[in-house]
């Protein structure tokens, strides 16, 4: 229902003239967004000569060749499937910290709760990629005390004992933790708006904090983890900064540690390179076009509490 | 209930922070922390180094170029596409708002080389740009013959084609008009479009990225492909939010006869305050730390130009060798930095903002 006000405004010639602005700014910048993703994707069907021959048109024949090729040198199977392992286990750790501590911090009362629960919030000002010097001190330090102790006692022999860095369990762990304010923070907030008679009556029958953890916060949780995990896929998928001084074994590298060591090496074999670019941003992109919705409205709903 | 959560957070956060503090006022090697060689607290010897080294200035001015591009155009960029899709004054709001947030959510890695490949010499700006000086050269070119009629090698054409080549004549002929004429001597009159085709290779000017490797120039395209990544994200804050503002203050101001620009200074920006601060300091914090899309762009370089903190810290810890008091030290001033710039932003916001 639109004010006749309103309808005369938009018919004045400088209404119309600012709307043809308004698309003209909207369609370039919607161009220059898409345009080169779009370039990327058809020079990855082109070999390096041809690439260098005719830069921007169509490919002389869409073949497989550049993936296939990139596929084998850069071993994105396994790359992928180690991606796959850190942005699935790291997703349900950040879900099931973040819900537990945050139904402790809305629903259970302790002096304690506004120091912790502060303290963590502090977290999300913070970017932890700048901390990645210490962390990987940290986690070399800790392996070696670790070793050096387990060595004394007589439990562990052998050259170098591993726990945080150089393994799985280190980079779930550093993911886990750096999502935690944010997740805790959501959490918390969404457990609150629980009301307390569904739990005091829980407790009446009996239940202790733990069951009623289990019982009711979960199953009443599942849109609070559906944003989280719709919130923390793409950023753990895509994280490199941290994994990148976490792992160096490369049977451990994650997707795009292992493009950024392809694209070192083979930076003149352009074809190649472009099919590795989009075998790097294609899962994503298909996760955007099947949660597109729930991506845009988890962005809002996370990004407006950070 | 808290514990693990907890101590994961000192694990991740608090501990590496405290760890940096120590490092940083220290001069420990590397090697073992306990029982290894001894390292001891020297004081404030690192930040004292840091202030009195150039590349620390240039990195920091790097870093408050990236803040600003990001504060001062994703930010109102990001607004003013929300806004237009909010009023409707574009259609198809869904549409726009599906292609400009798609590349928050690509591989900053992916970005990063596949805007490296863009940008370099051999890339296709590159290309496009040769292909045009080689059009426009072509086409000077046919003219001078044109006139000149057949190939008659002349003092005038030859002083006339070293007029429309300044650039590339010195580079190719140490005395041009004695050399040039020669090369022209060398072909037989019948020969003059293969004259012109051999004197476009030779002659037309070549794109050249050299302003990418100057200090402050080379940080262009950094800044425009982070403007590029992240002004979709802002849009989609902004323009959920907007969708919270109650229609009926909207449509007592257009009743009232508010123009767009009232309605956009008086009703949606108070009513955004709080989110646009919150947006401020996304924007800052991650600007601050902004590490893979320079890696993966130019890694610092050429001639660390392009090093922002989060890059010098690295290349202090990792490459070559590690200087881990200093790569410390730096990573303290980068967390007092965004610390303070938050802290200036919520100064301003209560000084200046809406009531929410």
């Amino acid at each position: 229902m639109e004010s006749q006000y309103r309808r005369n405004q938009r018919t004045r010639p400088s209404a119309v003239i600012g709307r043809i602005l308004a698309y003209a700014v909207m369609g370039l910048f919607s161009f220059i967004t898409i345009y080169p993703l779009v370039w990327l994707f058809l020079s990855s069907f082109k070999t390096t000569n041809e690439f260098r021959m005719n830069m921007l048109g169509l490919p002389s024949a869409w073949t497989l060749d550049n993936y296939v090729g990139a596929w084998r040198i850069g071993e994105f199977g396994r790359l992928i499937g180690n991606s796959v392992f850190y942005t699935v286990g790291a997703t349900a750790g950040i879900i099931f910290f973040s819900l537990r501590t945050g139904f402790a911090f809305a629903k259970i009362k302790s002096k304690a709760t506004p120091l912790l629960y502060g303290s963590l919030i502090l977290g999300i000002l913070l970017t932890i990629q700048s901390l990645m010097v210490p962390l990987f001190l940290e986690v070399t330090m800790l392996d070696r005390l670790l070793g050096d102790f387990l060595r004394t006692l007589g439990l562990f022999k052998g050259g170098e004992f591993r726990l945080f860095h150089n393994t799985r369990l280190g980079v779930l762990l550093v993911y886990i933790g750096s999502a935690l304010p944010v997740g805790i923070y959501l959490a918390t907030g969404y457990v609150r708006s629980i009301p307390d008679a569904v739990i005091e009556a829980a407790q009446l029958d009996g239940a202790g904090y733990s069951r009623v953890f289990r019982t009711i916060i979960v199953p009443m949780s599942v849109p609070i983890a559906m944003t989280l995990a719709i919130l923390n896929i793409p950023s753990l998928w895509n994280e490199f900064a941290l994994i990148n001084i976490l792992v160096s074994n490369t049977g451990l590298k994650s997707l795009p540690l292992g493009i950024y060591r392809f694209s070192g090496a083979l930076s003149s074999d352009y074809g190649k390179q472009f099919a590795a670019l989009v075998i790097g941003m294609l899962p994503m992109i298909l996760f955007y076009v099947g949660f597109r919705k729930k991506i845009t409205a988890g962005v809002a709903a996370g990004a407006l509490k950070g | 209930m808290v514990l693990p959560s907890y101590l994961l957070f000192l694990f991740v956060f608090a501990f590496p922070i405290v760890l940096a503090v120590i490092l940083s006022l220290s001069d420990f090697g590397g090697g073992k922390m306990f029982g290894g060689e001894p390292w001891k607290i020297t004081g404030f010897q690192e930040y004292r180094k840091l202030f009195a080294d150039p590349y620390f200035w240039n990195a920091l001015k790097n870093n408050i170029y990236i803040v600003l591009i990001s504060v001062l155009g994703q930010l109102p960029l990001g607004f003013l596409f929300a806004y237009l899709i909010y009023r409707k004054i574009v259609k198809f709001g869904s549409f726009w708002q599906g292609i400009l947030y798609v590349p928050a959510i690509i591989s900053t890695i992916v970005i990063g080389i596949m805007w490296s490949i863009i940008f370099s010499p051999y890339g296709p700006i590159a290309d496009l740009a040769n292909r045009l000086y080689r059009s426009l050269y072509s086409a000077k070119l046919s003219e001078l013959f044109s006139s000149a009629g057949a190939l008659s090698v002349t003092d005038n054409l030859v002083d006339k084609i070293i007029g429309i080549s300044p650039q590339t004549i010195g580079a190719i002929f140490s005395s041009p008009r004695v050399e040039l004429k020669d090369f022209l001597l060398s072909y037989s009159p019948d020969q003059l479009i293969m004259v012109q085709q051999d004197l476009v290779n030779l002659l037309a000017p070549k794109w050249s990225a050299e302003f990418l490797s100057q200090r402050d120039l080379a940080m262009i395209p950094i800044c425009f492909v982070t403007l590029w990544m992240w002004t979709g994200t802002y849009l989609i804050l902004f323009h959920a939010n907007m969708q919270k503002i109650d229609i009926q203050i909207l449509e007592a101001a257009e009743i009232d006869g508010a123009s767009e620009m009232q309605v956009m200074r008086f009703v949606v920006v108070p009513s955004l305050s709080g989110v646009i601060l919150n947006a401020t300091i996304l924007c800052i914090s991650g600007s601050l730390s902004g590490f893979a899309l320079i890696l993966a762009m130019t890694g610092g370089g050429p001639a660390r130009v392009t090093q922002v903190l989060s890059i010098y810290m690295y290349d202090s810890a990792f490459m070559g060798a590690p200087n881990y008091p200093l790569a410390n030290a730096i990573a303290i001033m980068i967390v007092l930095f965004s610390l303070a710039l938050i802290l200036i932003m919520f100064a301003l916001e209560k000084r200046f903002g809406g009531k929410e």
